[in-house]
């Protein structure tokens, strides 16, 4: 009989003990693969969003802390610059405010929305129109600002294209003086940095200079995106326009996902790094102290083993084969018990305020598999060793003449 | 008491003992901007609003501070430093603007009942147009990112719960299978099955007690530890683990039911089985 077949009939000898040792590793398995996940999670699904925006590289005024940067002044003139190095292929000028969305006559469903200007009128995947039309390329003097609201705020506002609605800026730090503006809805959007708690309402630059009360435009923009030519790529393109104008600051895609690992992502990886390593030590506690046990109520059975000529090897084999078997099932099911847990933890942190809707804190890659079995294999043989130990240094005789005795 | 932040840049530090006559306006830095540009108390330093030094000024060191830690932003360095508000407003205002030497982001205020924040935000937008009020109390409608992140960690709690059920529950029957041939003498010789299960509640009990106990004392003498590595990795003194009288209760509370539930269960089936069986007979 092999190793596995006798490690296979001593787990199957007690189904409630076998029961009890595999759903508990699964339920551990599953919150390991959960803090694997979370480990690099985010910083996956934040590249995702990034990268569906169709621009890889970011542009930024100097000035001003990271969170609250000043607008670049003289943003056209600026991107008319950067449109005309070779390693560029594209070039959107955006800006952002928080205002108020007033329906005519219905001042009760009156939102606070985030008012976007973009010089590009569909952002790629940013926002994709799911009714209606895009931005139009050309507002006639006298017209309405065209709106592209966003699926939420369509709902609670009941907006359809063609809807009349009434933007007011609210003014940095205080309640707006601004009068609001004359906008007509020309499309429904689904916004890929919307979060749940925020409504958005994108526009053309003009209009939103309009909202400012500055019909005739002003030059800045908070944000110059731009898309690199394939040939060159993001790297070359941030460096030609870092180069080009030393007064601005330029990240491709790559460099703003380090700076989010760095700052805003620190505090989930060490949470996941201390979590995994209490899971791997409670899992390894679980797997030892019940093979231990197990080797404990079958002393007499490994002596007479060994007595019948079988070696400590296959002692040792039998002990290892049946961990494994603890360990391999426990973990499999671990699998989609962590699946399911994922999308529970998911949906409780992207709860959060500010996090867009499409981001995730925990996203399947074949890689956090690989490493979870790894880990769970590393955990299985090293929860074996004692118990082997423990069954290969058994004095045969003694442990046979104690059994009989007892 | 009247407070405004603003991003200054650090142009540089010049030795200590400046030869100026008149004596130069004081700066607090924090202890992160001391350490990073070796700056001690007494020196001298040039502080610029803009990042091309325009309109450098150059302060003297009053001291060093340690930041009031911040949960929310604990991942980034506080390089910061704190100046008197008219020093500050004569560096930032514009000619262009006259209202700018006189302008701040922001006022603090300590109200007599905090009670009344609804009615002194509604005066205050009545009186002074163009302002609102924010309170710094946490929001109560779910949304506090903090509150997320309570709700986060307390369903990992309720997974690493369910995982050590199924773990005390795998032991629990390996030792009632243990003590098989035990509790059958004991009730060959005429002892009743509710005392055998008498006794099996109060071992549950001791040990789910004993247990818990422990497992506070572990978590205890690691708070510090874990508080230490987080401060250092993020330079803040923020604490992050803190365990309370009332976590720890909650935890007793907790494991020892399950414990004692563990016990019996784990001795329920043997309980339950004929005499004969039990001693192998």
């Amino acid at each position: 009989m092999s190793a596995w077949s006798l490690a296979w009939r001593t787990v199957v000898h007690n189904p409630a003990r076998a029961c009890l040792a595999i759903g508990g590793v699964a339920v551990i398995g599953a919150l390991l693969f959960n803090m694997l996940l979370l480990s690099r999670g985010l910083l996956v699904s934040f590249r995702d969003l990034l990268d569906t925006a169709g621009y890889d590289v970011r542009v930024l005024a100097n000035e001003g802390s990271p969170i609250h940067r000043a607008p670049l002044a003289g943003a056209p003139s600026l991107a008319g610059e950067i449109e005309r190095l070779p390693s560029v292929r594209r070039v959107a000028l955006i800006r952002s405010d928080d205002a108020l969305a007033l329906p005519p006559g219905r001042d009760a469903d009156a939102a606070s929305v985030t008012l976007i200007g973009s010089t590009e009128r569909q952002l790629g995947g940013a926002w994709d129109i799911v009714k209606g039309s895009t931005l139009p390329a050309e507002v006639h003097p006298g017209e309405p600002v065209p709106l592209v609201v966003s699926t939420k705020l369509a709902a609670r506002q009941r907006l359809e294209p063609g809807s009349p609605l009434r933007i007011r800026v609210n003014l940095a730090g205080g309640a707006s003086v601004l009068p609001s503006v004359d906008c007509r809805v020309v499309g429904i959007g689904s916004f890929t940095f919307e979060s749940a708690y925020d409504y958005t309402v994108a526009t053309t630059m003009a209009g939103f200079a309009a909202a400012h009360g500055a019909p005739d435009g002003k030059d800045e923009a908070d944000l110059v995106l731009v898309a690199s030519a394939p040939d060159a790529g993001p790297e070359a393109a941030a460096k030609a326009i870092a180069a080009l104008r030393p007064d601005v600051r330029v990240y491709s895609n790559a460099q703003v996902v380090d700076q989010f690992n760095a700052r805003a992502f620190s505090y989930f990886r060490q949470i996941s790094v201390v979590l995994s390593t209490i899971t791997l030590a409670f899992a390894f506690l679980l797997v030892a102290t019940l093979l231990t046990m197990s080797v404990n109520q079958r002393l007499g059975e490994v002596a007479a083993l060994r007595a019948l000529g079988f070696p400590r090897r296959r002692i040792a084999a039998n002990l290892l084969c049946e961990s494994a078997l603890l360990v391999g099932v426990g973990g499999v099911a671990a699998l989609p018990l962590g699946g399911v847990l994922a999308i529970v933890l998911d949906r409780i942190l992207r709860a959060m305020p500010g996090v867009p809707e499409r981001l995730h804190f925990f996203v399947f890659e074949m890689d956090t598999v690989v490493l979870h079995a790894a880990l769970l294999t590393a955990t299985g043989i090293l929860a074996a060793l004692y118990p082997i130990w423990l069954a290969a240094r058994l004095p045969i005789a003694a442990t046979l003449r104690k059994e009989i005795v007892s | 008491m009247v407070m405004a932040a603003f991003a200054v840049a650090l142009a540089a530090a010049a030795a200590a003992g400046s030869s100026s006559p008149a004596p130069l306006p004081e700066i607090l830095l924090s202890r992160q901007l001391a350490e990073q540009a070796s700056v001690r108390p007494g020196e001298t330093v040039t502080i610029a609003a803009a990042a091309n030094g325009a309109g450098a000024k150059q302060f003297r060191v009053a001291g060093i501070y340690e930041p009031t830690p911040d949960p929310m932003r604990f991942t980034s360095r506080r390089i910061e430093a704190r100046l008197h508000l008219p020093d500050l407003l004569a560096m930032t205002a514009t000619p262009e603007d006259p209202s700018s030497i006189e302008a701040v982001k922001a006022i603090n205020v300590k109200l007599v009942d905090p009670k009344e924040a609804e009615a002194f935000d509604a005066a205050l937008t009545a009186r002074v147009p163009g302002t609102f009020s924010r309170l710094t109390a946490r929001a109560q409608d779910g949304s506090d990112p903090f509150a997320v992140l309570e709700r986060f960690h307390l369903a990992v709690a309720i997974v690493t719960v369910i995982g050590s059920t199924a773990f005390l529950l795998a032991l629990m029957v390996m030792r009632a299978e243990e003590r098989r041939e035990i509790i059958g003498i004991v009730r060959l010789i005429g002892v009743s099955q509710r005392f055998v299960l008498l006794v099996v509640l109060a071992e549950g009990l001791l040990i789910a007690a004993a247990g818990a106990g422990f497992g506070v004392l572990v978590a205890k003498a690691a708070e510090g530890s874990v508080n230490r590595f987080f401060q250092w990795r993020y330079d803040t003194t923020l604490v992050f683990v803190r365990v309370t009288a009332r976590i720890a209760l909650q935890s007793i509370a907790l494991a020892v039911p399950l414990g004692i539930l563990a016990g019996v269960v784990g001795s329920w089936t043997l309980l339950r089985r004929d005499i004969v069986s039990l001693v192998r007979r």
